[in-house]
């Protein structure tokens, strides 16, 4: 009886395989389909933004709470934030008249501008000279792997959606590898870098959503 | 030359000017600071600032508002203070620009001075307060689980939300009329809500309010009332249910109590025996006519009146010799016979049984009863009188107490059992004594007597038999023995010979004594007889004294009390 069973294991060993891959050719063919998959995809997409966001707020505000007035004073201007020269539309009236390649291409050109700030600003965490440093660490961590995940998914995306990728030439560059020298300039820093990625992720978010309700616009919850 | 007059102008004109100049810096300052409240966009594409004037200095101030926006230097002034009412700057689209920052100042200035305000940061994408959601409906539902609140609104009308633009989450907030705490809920992107199981019969109140994705809450709504109308509880089934069974249960109990109905009245209120008087007419007696009721229990031809003392003198030959004793027989037959009537009337008393009969009434004598035994009409006395007399007299000085027989009761009906026949009637056993000895009473017991009298003209209804025409009027009197009795209590007489029953010693008992309580102790060594022997014998010339089951040695026969007096006792009053 055990080597009835055995045998018969064996043989499915070879119908396994073929099940499982013409299933997978089927499911890849539903998730294929683009009606469906640009919708839910973006859906997605919005939905990380939004978190993405949500974190970067918040853990200003865990910086603001033990804020030494005299480093506010010390901070840049915003327009001194490497996305800058990417040029964004400002209102409504722009965003809307914008296609949706090129919108998604701009949320695409931003999130890879800030994947590796993100990076930095994850590894300078820790050593950052703050009395809510470990709840500061593991936000920053956080935004680290939530910006990469959008990154992912977005260029999944952008595959599906057929449009090109952004010209690396414009991308904007982040040249610095630390956050400064001493304690306190690093804190600055790295309060300044934190509020300008709290101003793009919150672009990123609203014109992503923009995106959603255009991709599906009968959706009654969201749009 | 001025004149003085002039002069005088002069003065008063400069000293009013001094003292304008005075005042004007007297008491008037220049402006307080002012101060920027808030800024805030209602759809983020517009946006109005706020600002808190400060003190005016006494003096008409003006407020303007500064802005700079984050890469320019160019300082430009509110487009607009009116559209959002005093203090205010309302910015409109053209004005407007998302992920910027504005740095905006507030400047009051009057005559003395002008002061400006802290620079304030905005940037409009964080300032997003919608306006409050719109056409709150609030209405009670109905579905198959009962009524429920459904609570709908619209967006506020300014927010984009087709576009993308803004995304807004709603939150709602109810609570009865009465009650202190709201209770929140958070219905998301819809713009429906229900709310279930709602208090029957209460008011409810319900807000709603919104905020954007990344934002402020919008303020509560104004206000919807609803009044839940009063429904059972959705378990109304489960109680239709239970209610139904438990009006079967209700009926069929009703319904059996109600087939048992006797039984339970017999159960709840026992019935209390009452005198019950065959052949008496309640309706006659209610009718007032109480003598025809009476009358109707009388036999006729039964005892007529004229034949009263006849019967009574009959029944009273007292034979003197002390070898001739009377068997009183009978009485305890007819007793038993009367008995056996007795029993078969549930619902009889005994008194009825015991009745002692009319005679006796009639007689008035309660000293003993007289056993009437054989009626005869021509016999009985209307009165007590004469030789009943003398034999109360005489038997009052015995020491043994008589055992008399009973007369018979009147009863209507006999048992057809009862042969009749004529033969001439003996004289009633009475047992007698001698006035020097004792008289042994035959003791049979009452139920078993050997003989009992039956007039011929005992005519009672019912009575199987006829009259025997032959026998004389007189003497029609007959013995009659007990056969025995069956086991309904019913007494088979078979008739004896003519001849007198004549006992020896051994069918008497002797009384050895009444207790206190009226009971009538009988020795019964003495009877050997048994009833078996005297049926192989026949009923011929000797009586069958029916003995009772053999017992140890004593008879005990309770009296009543009315009975024994003066010595004599009434066996037809023996109760076995």
């Amino acid at each position: 009886a055990d080597a009835s069973v055995l045998s018969v294991v064996n043989g499915c060993d070879d119908l396994c395989v073929s099940v499982c891959v013409s299933v997978s050719v089927l499911m890849c063919a539903a998730m294929c389909s683009e009606a469906v998959g640009v919708s839910d995809l973006l859906d997605r997409a919005s939905q990380i933004s939004d978190k993405l966001h949500s974190l970067s707020t918040s853990l200003s505000n865990d910086l603001d709470s033990h804020f030494v007035p005299v480093t506010r004073l010390l901070m840049p201007r915003p327009s001194a934030c490497h996305t800058s020269s990417l040029q964004t539309p400002n209102d409504k009236d722009h965003a809307l008249r914008v296609p949706e390649t090129e919108l998604l291409s701009l949320v695409r050109s931003l999130v890879l501008a800030w994947t590796d700030p993100l990076a930095l600003l994850s590894s300078e965490a820790s050593a950052l000279d703050h009395p809510a440093n470990s709840i500061i660490n593991t936000k920053a961590k956080e935004l680290h792997d939530q910006s990469k995940t959008l990154g992912e998914g977005l260029e999944h995306l952008v595959s599906k959606m057929g449009s090109s990728g952004p010209s690396i030439s414009l991308l904007p560059l982040f040249e610095s590898n630390d956050l400064g020298q001493d304690p306190t300039s690093r804190l600055v820093n790295f309060h300044f870098l934190l509020s300008c990625f709290r101003r793009d992720s919150h672009k990123i978010d609203s014109f992503l959503k923009v995106l959603r309700c255009r991709a599906a616009p009968m959706n009654p919850d969201t749009c | 030359m001025l004149g003085p007059f002039r002069v005088l102008q002069l003065l008063l004109l400069n000293l009013f000017f001094h003292l304008l100049a005075e005042a004007s810096t007297a008491g008037f300052t220049p402006p307080g600071k002012p101060k920027l409240t808030s800024c805030r966009s209602p759809e983020k594409e517009t946006f109005t600032c706020w600002w808190d004037p400060g003190s005016d200095g006494g003096l008409p101030t003006t407020y303007s508002l500064y802005y700079r926006l984050e890469n320019s230097e160019t300082v430009y002034e509110c487009p607009d203070y009116r559209t959002a009412g005093e203090n205010s700057c309302f910015f409109s689209k053209n004005d407007t620009t998302i992920w910027v920052n504005y740095n905006i100042t507030v400047v009051a200035t009057n005559e003395l001075g002008s002061n400006h305000s802290d620079s304030v940061e905005v940037d409009v994408a964080y300032i997003v307060q919608p306006n409050t959601p719109v056409n709150v409906t609030v209405a009670v539902k109905e579905d198959d689980q009962g009524p429920y609140v459904r609570v709908s609104w619209e967006k506020p009308p300014k927010a984009d939300t087709s576009s993308g633009w803004i995304t807004l989450v709603y939150q709602l907030r109810v609570k009865l009329e009465k009650e202190r705490d709201w209770e929140e809920y958070d219905a998301g992107y819809q713009k429906v809500f229900k709310v279930f199981s709602p208090r029957s019969g209460g008011t409810y109140m319900v807000q709603v309010r919104c905020k954007p994705d990344h934002g402020f809450w919008s303020e509560w709504s104004n206000t919807s009332y609803v009044t839940v109308p009063d429904y059972l509880l959705k378990e109304r089934y489960l109680w239709i249910v239970i209610g139904t069974i438990s009006l079967v249960i209700f009926i069929i109990l009703t319904w059996m109590i109600n087939l048992k109905r006797n039984s339970v009245k017999h159960f709840l209120l026992p019935p209390v025996p009452g005198p019950k008087i065959k052949g008496f007419d309640k309706q006659q007696l209610k009718n007032g006519k109480a003598e025809d009721a009476f009358n109707a229990l009388v036999i006729q031809g039964f005892l007529p009146a004229s034949d009263y003392e006849d019967l009574l003198v009959e029944y009273l030959e007292v034979y003197d010799n002390d070898n001739q004793e009377l068997v009183d027989g009978g009485k305890d037959l007819q007793d038993g016979l009367l008995k056996s009537k007795c029993m078969s009337d549930n619902d009889s008393g005994r008194g009825s049984c015991d009745s002692h009969i009319l005679l006796m009434e009639k007689c008035g004598e309660g000293k003993e009863e007289l056993p009437v035994e054989h009626p005869r009409p021509q016999e009985v006395v209307g009165k007590c009188s004469g030789p009943m007399e003398d034999l109360v007299a005489n038997t009052a000085e015995l020491n043994t107490s008589l055992v008399h027989t009973l007369a018979p009761r009147f009863s209507p009906s006999l048992p057809s059992q009862i042969n009749k026949k004529g033969s001439p009637g003996t004289p009633t056993p009475i047992s007698e004594k001698g006035e020097k000895q004792k008289r042994e009473l035959h003791n049979s017991s009452p139920a078993l007597s050997g003989y009992s009298h039956i007039n011929n003209e005992f005519d009672m209804n019912g009575l199987v038999g006829k009259r025997d025409p032959a026998a004389p009027a007189f003497r029609s009197m007959e013995y009659v023995e007990v056969q025995k009795v069956s086991q309904q209590n019913v007494l088979l007489l078979r008739p004896l010979g003519p001849t007198p029953v004549q006992l020896a010693a051994e069918d008497y008992s002797k009384v050895k004594g009444v207790t206190s309580d009226n009971v009538l102790l009988l020795q019964s060594e003495q009877s050997r007889l048994r009833i078996s022997d005297c049926q192989e014998r026949g009923e011929q010339e000797e009586s069958c004294p029916r003995q009772q089951h053999p017992q140890a040695g004593k008879l005990a026969i309770h009296l009543p009390s009315n009975v024994i007096q003066g010595g004599y006792v009434d066996s037809a009053t023996m109760i076995y």
